[in-house]
């Protein structure tokens, strides 16, 4: 009996993630009567800060948000996808460059593995109208070597 | 005696099983063995024991140091990259390195420094590159002189610096790359700038500083690989402290974060005072752009203009005699001809990608540019039907085009013989419409590289290629064939001079025997993401010492008379394919087995039948096929004894049959 409860063990700490396997705690972006929104970072690595100026389902454009962050990556090159879900359907996949090396678009791009990051401003989205549901989004970010910066897994509720 | 038969039977069929051994990890990834080790992440809190001696480059990053001394790298004397970003390092004491005599990287980025020993950095001969980014520093007292004669980079970036004047013992003879970007420095004195006298071909990066001031004079007769004054809100305080100095290439560009000031010619006016030769002026916007704007960029060669919000370049600009490389990506042009060409004849290199428009290719636009060698116009919606003899009219030395990433282009028979001297064409993922048996590359002669991925090609017309008699580089990945098999006749015959030839993504089932034939040169096939089976390796058995890609197909087994193929070749990846583990593929096993030095993503190679051994990586697959000795030992027992047990019963029958009589 020992045995098999040695064996299961082992069979546990193999298949079990490395260090810890506990998820990084859910944040609230905003919550403002008629949309909520809740992030989570699936990097297994770190949580981020972030956070929106406004929160509504009419969305401005060129919103300003901010960030915090600790750079495990160089981001000479930063790529961001984002795919966008409903019902466990996708609606909507696409990838943009945030910093390439013949066009940094912010002032951040080019700071090294290790920096610690706070960007407060905009970032030159297009405005559009939520529709009502519930959305899940996939956002990463990674550089030239596709390793991971961030990675969160976002939640929309608009009612 | 009869249940130990039944044994033996088993042992004999259960000889045929086969074992699976896995290796355990390591803490620090090995990359390179003895050598390079990753080490990050793992809240490590001394150098590991499993690191070898002989270690050279150590990637150390986010584990827990709060002290290093002279007892913490003793062991690693080979060492020549050490990183220890974000460690908690708060202590470099005396003669921490003093063993590493190799050592030439020491990266220090994001540790909360509280001091570091006048000797911290003393035993490495030739210490070239120093990280000490965002580690509190304020004042460049702070870092020991000592040993850092040979210093070649020192990134000093996010820190606290207001003032760049280096005490008057910090050696600067060597350095080449001094990085400042985002300190708090607001006023750049000549004081500051003599400190740096010795340094020759210095590039000097204050991105991302809020400079107010250059004192006059600070820049004169000084000489500069590269300045970088990105982010900067007043362009003209920078252009007037630079007088009378020399740079070849000056990054003024802004963010999209930073505030910015139109730019106006008066601003711009510093540069007629100054010698540069490259000058980048991203994302700014330029008010009431005319040829005045541009009074003083007359000297210049290369000028970068990327997303500047630009809807035409003024005509008549004069004196851009000398201007040999232009960047226009990213800007609001309706057509080609908006560029007015004519105002730089000189220009031997033209970028034009991602305009914010549909942009109009025009005809002739760029006619005026007789020694244009490189244009890239990919990433603009350019629609044509009639592709690109007027649109790329006198443009006899061209060398490279990429058109790749636009809108449906119709090609007619030698649709670029305006430029022949053609070597690099890039028309991936943009549709190209060719009618049979038209050949729009025939007089490209010089052609060497050829993308034309994702083109949606019509792969049945014989004459598509014809003409490429120099072709060295071929892409035709996500290309679709007729039938899903490339045939004995194929579109790939006059292509004689090929050696990389990618077919990827074609959704292939087959390749004839002889698809190949004549390309005889041929050293990089890749062939991955189709569903090909084994047999499609006979079309390369004439050709040896080749790179072969067969990665995500539908390899289930490989014939023995085909494994003769494989051997003669150099590099062969079969990974993500349903490998056979069973006995009927045992030849290729073995093979595999044998010439493990040869394949590529062995990790990834695996098997998928039978369910047992699904997973397994093949070169851990142990497979007896047939009967061994100890099989034939047994079963001969085993015969043995059933004829023993005969003779027996036969012995046993007569005598009951006798004593009955």
């Amino acid at each position: 009996m020992g045995g098999v409860t040695v064996f299961l063990l082992l069979i546990w700490t193999l298949i079990s993630p490395s260090s810890n396997g506990k998820a990084w705690p859910p944040h609230t972006v905003c919550r403002d009567g008629n949309l909520e929104v809740f992030y989570q970072s699936c990097d297994p690595l770190q949580d981020f800060g972030f956070s929106v100026d406004q929160c509504s389902k009419h969305l401005k454009s060129n919103l300003n948000i901010r960030l915090g962050i600790v750079l495990r990556e160089d981001i000479k090159e930063l790529f961001l996808d984002i795919a966008l879900f409903t019902k466990g359907s996708s609606i909507l996949n696409f990838s943009y460059p945030i910093c390439e090396e013949d066009l940094p678009k912010f002032s951040f791009c080019g700071r090294r593995k290790g920096e610690q990051i706070y960007y407060a401003g905009p970032i030159n989205n297009p405005g559009f109208e939520i529709l009502e549901g519930e959305y899940q989004v996939l956002l990463e970010l990674y550089n030239e070597k596709r390793s991971t910066v961030a990675c969160a897994n976002a939640t929309v509720i608009c009612s | 005696m009869a249940p130990c038969a039944g044994c033996f039977l088993l042992a004999v069929m259960f000889s045929a099983s086969c074992k699976a051994i896995t290796s355990s990890d390591q803490m620090c990834t090995e990359k390179e063995a003895n050598k390079t080790y990753n080490c990050e992440n793992l809240g490590l809190t001394e150098v590991p024991d499993t690191l070898p001696n002989t270690t050279e480059f150590l990637e150390f990053g986010f584990n827990f140091l709060p002290v290093i001394e002279n007892t913490t790298f003793t062991r690693l004397i080979d060492l020549m990259f050490l990183d220890l970003t974000r460690c908690q390092i708060n202590w470099v004491h005396e003669d921490t390195f003093q063993y590493q005599h190799q050592l030439n990287t020491i990266v220090l980025t994001g540790n909360p420094l509280i001091f570091m020993a006048e000797t911290a950095f003393n035993g490495p001969k030739s210490l070239k590159h120093l990280s000490l980014i965002q580690t509190g520093i304020s004042n460049l007292e702070f870092i020991p002189v000592y040993n850092l004669e040979q210093l070649e980079s020192l990134h000093l970036g996010s820190n606290h610096i207001s003032s760049i004047k280096f005490p008057e013992n910090f050696p600067t003879q060597n350095l080449k790359v001094l990085d400042f970007q985002n300190n708090a420095i607001y006023y750049i004195s000549s004081e500051d700038m003599n400190a740096l006298e010795k340094a020759t071909n210095l590039s000097l990066n204050f991105n991302g500083n809020d400079i107010k001031a250059i004192e006059p004079g600070a820049f004169h007769s000084k000489s500069f690989q590269s300045l970088k004054f990105g982010g900067i809100l007043n362009l003209s305080v920078i252009l007037k402290g630079l007088q009378n100095s020399t740079t070849q290439s000056l990054w003024l560009g802004t963010f999209e974060d930073s505030d910015d000031q139109d730019l106006t010619p008066a601003m711009l006016e510093g540069l007629c005072e100054m010698s540069v030769e490259s000058i980048n002026l991203q994302k700014h916007h330029f008010s009431n752009i005319s040829s005045t704007t541009f009074r003083c960029f007359t000297q210049l060669k290369e000028l970068d203009l990327t997303a500047t919000h630009l809807k035409a370049l003024p005509s008549g600009i004069e004196g851009m005699n000398a201007l040999k490389k232009l960047v226009l990506n990213v800007n609001n042009f309706d057509q080609l001809c908006q560029i007015n060409a004519a105002s730089f004849p000189s220009l031997t290199d033209l970028s034009i990608k991602g305009n914010m428009k549909t942009l109009d290719f025009g005809a002739g636009c760029l006619e005026k540019l007789e020694n244009l060698q490189k244009l890239d116009l990919s990433h603009n919606d350019i629609e044509a039907s009639d592709c690109c003899s007027l649109q790329l009219k006198n443009l006899p030395h061209l060398q490279y085009l990429n058109l790749s990433y636009n809108e449906p282009l119709g090609l007619q028979s030698q649709a670029f013989k305006e430029c022949p001297q053609l070597e690099h064409l890039d028309l991936a993922f943009t549709h190209l419409r060719i009618k049979a048996p038209q050949s729009p590359f025939q007089n490209l002669r010089l052609l060497q590289v050829l993308n034309l991925s994702h083109c949606l090609l019509d792969t049945s017309n014989q004459h598509l290629l014809a003409g490429l008699v120099d072709l060295r580089h071929l892409n035709l990945q996500g290309n679709h064939f007729q039938d899903r098999r490339i045939s004995k006749t194929n579109l790939l015959q006059p292509l004689n001079s090929l050696k990389i030839l990618s077919l990827s993504s074609c959704d292939l089932l087959s390749i004839d025997k002889q698809a190949f034939q004549s390309l005889g040169k041929m050293s990089h096939v890749d062939l991955s993401y189709n569903s090909l089976t084994g047999d499609s390796i006979d079309a390369l058995s004439h050709l040896q010492g080749i790179y072969l890609n067969l990665a995500v197909n539908s390899i289930h087994a490989i014939p023995p008379l085909l494994l003769h193929t494989l051997s003669q070749q150099n590099t062969i990846n079969l990974s993500h394919n349903p490998l056979d583990c069973t006995c009927s593929n045992i030849h290729f096993i073995t093979w595999y087995k044998e010439n493990l030095r040869k394949i590529e993503g062995v990790e990834e190679t695996m098997c998928a039948n039978p369910p047992s051994l699904r997973g397994v990586k093949l070169y851990d697959v142990k497979l007896s096929c047939g009967i061994t000795a100890v099989g034939i030992f047994f079963l001969i027992v085993f015969l043995l004894f059933i004829a023993i047990l005969l003779v027996f019963s036969v012995k046993f029958l007569l005598r009951w049959k006798y004593e009955h009589i």
